[in-house]
């Protein structure tokens, strides 16, 4: 039986000013192992629902639960959309200074961030400063800062956006290795292609609204269609969504 | 301690790799103080110990007008050139032309005028004492007309007016006495009259109003080095500004939230970092006051008796500029603001607060305005410590009302980083 290790309740989010809910009433199950993704047309509320598990930002109602595993806190890591990175820093001193920052020994900080060049290819170029990396780079790194203290759950919030296809390899294979390690995955993106390989479990916004929350074989069949990208036109629609 | 330590690292690296805000930190103040001083004590030479060009014009038909151009020229202020071929217009074209800073033109009655009304006087004052009967003549007062080059700055004409009437009312004086003596039937006057008329018999003894009896006589770089250093400290708003926009627009601060360490300790870190930035600012330019300055013919540094209180000074001076260099990045939305803000904003809180000009000499309103900027404040303690040798009663308000800007600005930013939920 799956072990849920974060519960959402009638989650609703609405800004200051703001007369429409960015997020209505959404109520889901994440459970432990899952590569979960969040999909949705621009502004259907993702990057919000990620921010209030996260704890970046309140919710105006509902409930967000995180179960301890082995009695122990859920512990989160988080992979912005943006670049949180220093430029002038080298990718050591980002992943030391952000490992600081998640409490770990100098020793851990150590071996955990030389592990991880390792396995994203920065090795060679620890000591670079960040400002001379390419984006795929970059992505590499902000990946591996997000996940140096070994989270039980890790948020990617569109991990492979511009990056040329040899990093996008890299990253989702090194994502697929985490969970199978154990550690559970939140993922949006708009690539629809990487997300039917990679997701085992799929939710859908819309206009702040959870439209559709299965995995992704189950959608198929109820929706008589072969691609994520059907699904996503069928319940979504084709007109345009502009933020202005 | 671990994640204070790589969070103080991090600070240096950026600040390290911060040129531009190293060379507004460092190099900009060193270079501001170091021409300031030089341009001030120039004009302080210029004033005290060179001369002053004048060209002197006199057609005095009597013996007033050279006796007045000698004294001017023994005076040792002016290097008198004098051309009595040139009238009034001529001598205006010339000072135009730059052939002397200064001119004056002395009247063909020049000396008839003076005496006349020196007899006058006389007349009146001995006919008060019931010992002449003359009657006064009809006489109009004399003038001379003083040329100077437009550029001269009006407290130095004012200087040099004042000179030339202390010298004119020492020779009707004189021509006074002489109406006197002859009024009474004496020829000449008596040689130690002559002498002593024309000697200033005052002596003024300059006393800067100091708490200590071992007085610094203040002088441009006393004035300077503090107030520039000030100035400078302040001018870290640049670097740390935006050093905070940039953190908070890059997502690093967003990154922050979601990780087990407080932002209270990523601030202190920046705090640690740039208050020892201004403490270096301190020690770099205290520096070169006490020991370049007096090798490059400039006045030299004289520190404080008072160090501790130099310390605690220089120590809250960089607390206030980090809290308000914090602020400014707090509220500033993009680089480009917190730079232009924050470097325009420390030019017009200088000048309020007596960098450029010392408040005292602001109309009333402006020295109640000054009040609001804390380099005013800053300044303040200085001075009290470099000019004044107070003590610490005299500085314990400066570091009240240091304590309370800072703390004002630090709630700001808390309240900003609180409304933008960083915190």
């Amino acid at each position: 039986m799956s072990q849920a290790i974060i519960q959402i309740e009638n989650l609703s989010k609405r800004y200051k000013g703001s007369k429409d809910y960015s997020l209505h009433d959404v109520s889901l199950i994440i459970n432990k192992g899952e590569k979960f993704g969040i999909f949705g047309p621009n502004g259907a509320g993702k990057t919000t629902l990620i921010s209030i598990i996260c704890k970046l930002f309140s919710q105006t109602s509902g409930k967000v639960h995180n179960f301890p595993i082995k009695g122990e806190a859920l512990s989160i890591g988080f992979v912005p959309q943006d670049l949180a990175l220093h430029e002038e820093l080298t990718a050591y001193q980002n992943l030391e200074y952000f490992g600081a920052l998640y409490k770990l020994t100098k020793k851990e900080v150590k071996l955990r961030l030389l592990s991880l060049l390792a396995m994203l290819g920065l090795s060679n170029v620890a000591h670079k400063k960040v400002k001379t990396f390419s984006g795929g780079m970059k992505r590499r790194l902000n990946l591996a800062i997000g996940i140096i203290h070994e989270p039980d759950i890790i948020f990617l919030d569109e991990p492979t956006v511009g990056v040329d296809i040899q990093s996008k390899n890299a990253i989702m294979t090194f994502l697929n290795e985490l969970n199978q390690k154990g550690m559970t995955i939140i993922y949006t993106s708009h690539h629809m292609e990487e997300a039917e390989e990679f997701c085992t479990k799929i939710a859908i916004l819309d206009y702040g609204k959870l439209i559709a929350n299965d995995t992704l074989q189950n959608l198929y069949a109820t929706h008589k269609v072969s691609g994520l990208m059907e699904i996503m036109i069928l319940l979504t629609g084709k007109e345009y969504r502009d933020n202005v | 301690m671990y994640r204070l330590r790589i969070s103080i690292k991090k600070e240096l690296i950026l600040l390290i790799n911060d040129k531009v805000g190293l060379a507004l930190m460092f190099g900009l103040p060193l270079l501001l103080v170091f021409i300031i001083t030089i341009i001030q004590d120039s004009a302080f030479r210029i004033v005290n110990n060179n001369q002053i060009s004048m060209l002197i014009s006199n057609h005095d038909n009597g013996e007033l007008g050279g006796k007045l151009s000698n004294m001017l020229s023994e005076s040792g202020m002016f290097l008198v050139v004098e051309n009595n071929t040139i009238d009034s217009l001529e001598l205006k074209q010339r000072v135009a032309k730059n052939e002397a800073l200064t001119g004056i033109y002395i009247s063909a009655d020049f000396s008839k005028m003076l005496t006349d009304l020196s007899n006058n006087i006389s007349i009146q004052m001995l006919k008060d004492f019931g010992l002449g009967d003359k009657e006064i003549k009809e006489a109009s007062f004399p003038s001379i007309m003083f040329v100077h080059d437009p550029v001269l700055q009006e407290n130095y004409c004012q200087s040099i007016m004042g000179m030339i009437y202390a010298h004119m009312g020492s020779i009707e004086s004189f021509r006074m006495i002489e109406s006197i003596y002859a009024e009474m039937g004496q020829d000449t006057v008596p040689d130690y009259i002559k002498q002593n008329i024309t000697k200033n018999h005052i002596l003024i003894e300059r006393t800067p109003a100091s708490k200590n009896e071992k007085m610094v006589t203040p002088n441009a770089t006393q004035h300077n080095v503090p107030a520039w250093t000030v100035f400078a400290m302040f001018f870290m708003v640049v670097s740390l500004g935006t050093n905070i926009v940039k953190e908070r627009n890059s997502g690093s601060f967003l990154r922050i939230k979601t990780m087990p360490s407080s932002f209270s300790m990523i601030l202190s870190s920046k705090q640690i970092v740039y208050i020892a930035v201004g403490i270096l600012q301190v020690f770099l330019i205290f520096s070169m006051g006490v020991y370049v300055f007096p090798h490059i013919n400039l006045p030299e540094l004289y520190l404080p008796q008072n160090m501790t209180g130099m310390f605690i000074i220089t120590l809250l001076s960089a607390v206030t500029a980090v809290s308000y260099s914090l602020m400014i990045g707090a509220l500033a939305k993009t680089q480009e603001q917190a730079n232009g803000i924050g470097a325009i904003s420390i030019i017009i809180l200088a000048a309020l607060g007596g960098v450029w000009v010392p408040t005292f000499v602001m109309p009333e309103y402006m020295q109640i305005i000054s009040k609001f900027s804390p380099l005013h404040w800053c300044i303040e303690g200085y001075y009290i410590l470099f000019l004044k040798n107070g003590n610490w009663h005299d500085l314990f308000r400066i570091i009240l009302i240091l304590a309370s800007f800072s703390l004002a600005f630090q709630l700001i930013t808390y309240l900003k980083f609180k409304i933008d939920k960083i915190i």
